[in-house]
């Protein structure tokens, strides 16, 4: 049962919590005067620490939940933002094609043409210096050079 | 006593047992671990893992004011699994047409989603489980359809797959330059083709850790291997100018009944094309609307005969030799006879007393043979491979045809006929841009540039990079090139000249025009009263900036370049000189003697 050495009994005696410390205290200290010590509870009261560790049980098991759930709501945002940008991405080239189609010259040409404007024959230049002309400026006419258009 | 002994064996048993067990997991373990481990790896990533390729654009073409020609958009082919279609077939189908309309057809839509196969072993038909519905939807549309499926509780089976599409804005605009792509996206002709290895990305890809269901695990391993998308394309083309010139080439074409045109303008001092037009085209926006002769590029695979505007060539080499000048009087004969065959003008005349100037301003075949008789034909064709004819330009776009120069000696050499013709250009064959840059090399002062077709590239991280001009060679002397230039601004006068048309107000314009002998190509000799006309110029003749080319082939009967052509030339010119804001030098064309 006891492995202790036989010449120790006398210590064994001792209900000090501290016993064990003095366990193979050599035998050439003076001896102390015995005198009465209060009594040391044996045994923590178990209520509190149960209590402490089911709390912490149960905070932890909260935490998972909201963690998860949250994790849960954040996927579906990602989703349903995802979905949202590829989307507005879609909506976006369309209208940026739109923007190419109608900045587009096979668009604007024809526009032109329609609002009656004609294409300069002669190339004319006013230098905003001096306010010179430059060049032989003559009135475009309609119909003289582009009169319908291939679209 | 013996019930310890019974104890103790019972536990030496269980003792056993475990260490057996532990030595097969054990064994299993170095198995698994250690001898089979990469097949046991590949199996596990391949049923744990699923890859999702992620689509790199193809990169844009745009033209030199970054406006895109070419672009890629995201798009959608519209699938079905037969077997959930099928039942509801026509139910989805009236969907589709009704929010595709005419892209569809009804009926056809409807044997799609019907699709079947042929199952040998039960020798009975199963409906497919894939099937094409519509295919290359630009994502938009795509989703307004499974829009208005989702709202069809019935309609389940049609699942959309993504796509890369490619979307020419211009339409028309350029359209053989560009070229279009094939339904992988592989460049199949024009630009689109030529620089199709800078334009194609390189596509990604993303694995992840899913579950053996294919459920996708969240927060477990994801790799992605970065896509790169496709490198831009900025060619030298100006969009408005081309416009411009695809509108009047074709009117040009119209007015003139003739089979098709081209209209060519290039920088003289950088070799840059800014415009290249051609009539009758096709729309790149519309893949039904794509017939083998208008898809061609004429500017680079047509291979004619040039006809009149190589004189110009003729008389360069012969000024580069010191062998004419402007003012070198010339006697014209009524006709020349060589071998059996008889060389006239193009008007009826008797003996003429022209000009160096004279011949090139009206444009005497007779007077051109004769002055070339002054080099020996060896010379004339190494002037000619000076000038590039007989060799690709090094335009870089693909089918170019390099013409047709013969050696001049040897058994298929040049006959005496053909040292004649090939002085006013018959009896050689040319692409349109062996011309521009032939005789823009004598409006650069004898320089021939590369011309080239693209600026510069802008890669995926948005630098730009700026294509090397290509190399330059000296054709012939500075001043060979000046006195053609100054012969050729003899040709839009109007007293005299072949193009008066030609002549641009406040400009000084130097130009040829030309009328070829048309050879029909199955026969391989000339038609009678079939011809290519064509007029070539630049501006200002004395600071040349552009140069621009006009052809038009078998036009109506007795056309000429002047009257054809030249109109056409003027009114591009006129467009790309105030376009690219190239004032007039102030100066006016000097009036040579055009006879003696």
């Amino acid at each position: 049962m006891n492995a202790q050495p036989r010449g120790t009994t006398a210590h064994r005696a001792i209900p000090h919590r501290a016993g064990a410390r003095l366990r193979g205290t050599p035998k050439a200290q003076p001896r102390r005067a015995l005198r009465l010590v209060a009594p040391v509870a044996n045994r923590a009261r178990r209520t509190p620490f149960v209590v402490v560790l089911l709390t912490l049980i149960g905070l932890g098991l909260i935490g998972l939940i909201l963690i998860s759930t949250a994790m849960q709501a954040q996927t579906f945002q990602l989703a349903r933002l995802s979905s949202q940008a590829r989307d507005l991405q879609t909506t976006q080239e369309s209208l940026q094609r739109d923007v190419s189609e109608l900045k587009s010259p096979r668009t604007l040409g024809p526009k032109a043409l329609w609002y009656g404007m004609v294409p300069s024959q002669t190339p004319v230049y006013l230098r905003l210096s001096d306010g010179q002309v430059i060049g032989s400026p003559k009135p475009a006419e309609a119909r003289t050079n582009l009169e319908q258009v291939i679209r | 006593m013996t019930q310890q002994r019974l104890s103790r064996r019972r536990l030496r048993f269980c003792l056993y047992v475990f260490i057996a067990v532990f030595v097969v997991f054990a064994g299993r373990l170095f198995q698994i671990q250690a001898l089979d481990m990469g097949a046991y790896a590949a199996e596990s990533v391949r049923t744990g893992t699923a890859r999702v390729p992620i689509l790199a654009p193809r990169g844009k073409i745009l033209d030199r004011n970054n406006q895109p020609l070419a672009t890629s958009i995201d798009g959608r082919d519209i699938t079905a699994d037969p077997k959930l279609t099928g039942p509801n077939a026509p139910q989805i189908a009236k969907i589709l047409r009704d929010q595709l309309g005419d892209k569809i057809d009804y009926f056809a839509t409807i044997d799609r989603l019907r699709k079947q196969y042929y199952d040998r072993q039960a020798k009975q038909y199963r409906p497919a489980r894939f099937a094409y519905v519509v295919k290359n939807l630009p994502a938009w549309q795509a989703r307004n359809v499974m829009d208005a499926l989702d709202k069809c509780k019935e309609c389940v089976g049609v699942i959309p797959m993504k796509v890369g599409l490619r979307n020419y804005p211009g339409g028309r605009l350029a359209a053989n330059l560009i070229g279009f792509v094939d339904a992988a996206n592989r460049g199949q002709s024009g630009m689109e083709l030529a620089f199709d290895k800078r334009l194609t990305g390189t596509a990604g890809k993303t694995t992840f850790e899913v579950s053996p269901l294919g459920v996708r695990i969240p927060m477990a391993d994801t790799t992605v291997k970065k896509m790169v998308p496709g490198t831009d394309v900025i060619s030298t083309i100006d969009g408005d100018l081309q416009w411009y010139a695809d509108q009047r080439i074709a009117a040009g074409v119209r007015k003139s009944s003739s089979d098709w045109g081209l209209a060519i303008t290039m920088d003289i001092r950088t070799g840059q094309i800014i415009q290249m037009s051609q009539a009758p085209s096709f729309d790149l926006d519309d893949p039904n609307d794509r017939s083998m002769t208008d898809v061609m590029n004429r500017s680079v695979e047509q291979a004619y005969e040039p006809g009149s505007v190589l004189k110009t060539v003729t008389m360069a080499a012969l000024a580069d030799q010191g062998k004419i000048r402007p003012e070198t009087p010339i006697v014209v004969p009524k006709q020349v006879k060589v071998n059996e065959y008889r060389i006239g003008d193009y008007w009826q005349h008797g003996v003429l007393h022209l000009t160096a100037a004279g011949v090139i301003a009206k444009s005497s075949n007779l007077g051109t043979v004769v002055a070339a008789r002054q080099m020996t034909k060896r010379s004339h064709w190494s002037y000619l491979r000076s000038f590039g004819f007989g060799q690709y330009t090094g335009i870089g776009l693909a089918g170019e045809t390099h013409g047709i120069l013969r050696s001049p000696d040897g058994p298929r050499g040049w006959a005496a006929a053909n040292r004649a013709t090939i002085a006013f250009g018959q009896g050689i064959s040319v692409n349109a841009i062996q011309v521009i840059r032939a005789v823009g090399a004598i409006a650069n002062g004898g320089v021939e540039v590369t011309p080239t077709i693209v600026e510069g590239y802008r890669l995926p991280d948005g630098r730009r990079v700026v294509v090397p001009r290509g190399p330059t060679h000296r054709a012939v002397s500075r001043e060979a090139a000046s006195i053609v230039t100054r012969m050729m601004e003899q040709v839009p006068r109007s007293d005299g000249g072949t193009a008066p048309a030609a002549q641009i107000a406040g400009y000084r314009v130097a130009g040829k025009t030309g009328t070829a002998w048309r050879v029909n190509p199955v026969t391989g000799r000339y038609v009678r009263g079939q011809n290519t006309v064509s007029f070539i110029g630049f501006a200002p003749a004395d600071k040349p900036r552009f140069i621009t080319y006009i052809v038009l082939d078998k036009p109506y009967r007795n056309a000429g370049g002047g009257l054809t052509a030249a109109p056409v030339f003027h009114d591009i010119m006129s467009m790309a000189l105030e376009r690219f804001g190239v004032l007039p030098t102030g100066s006016k064309s000097p009036k040579l003697d055009l006879d003696w």
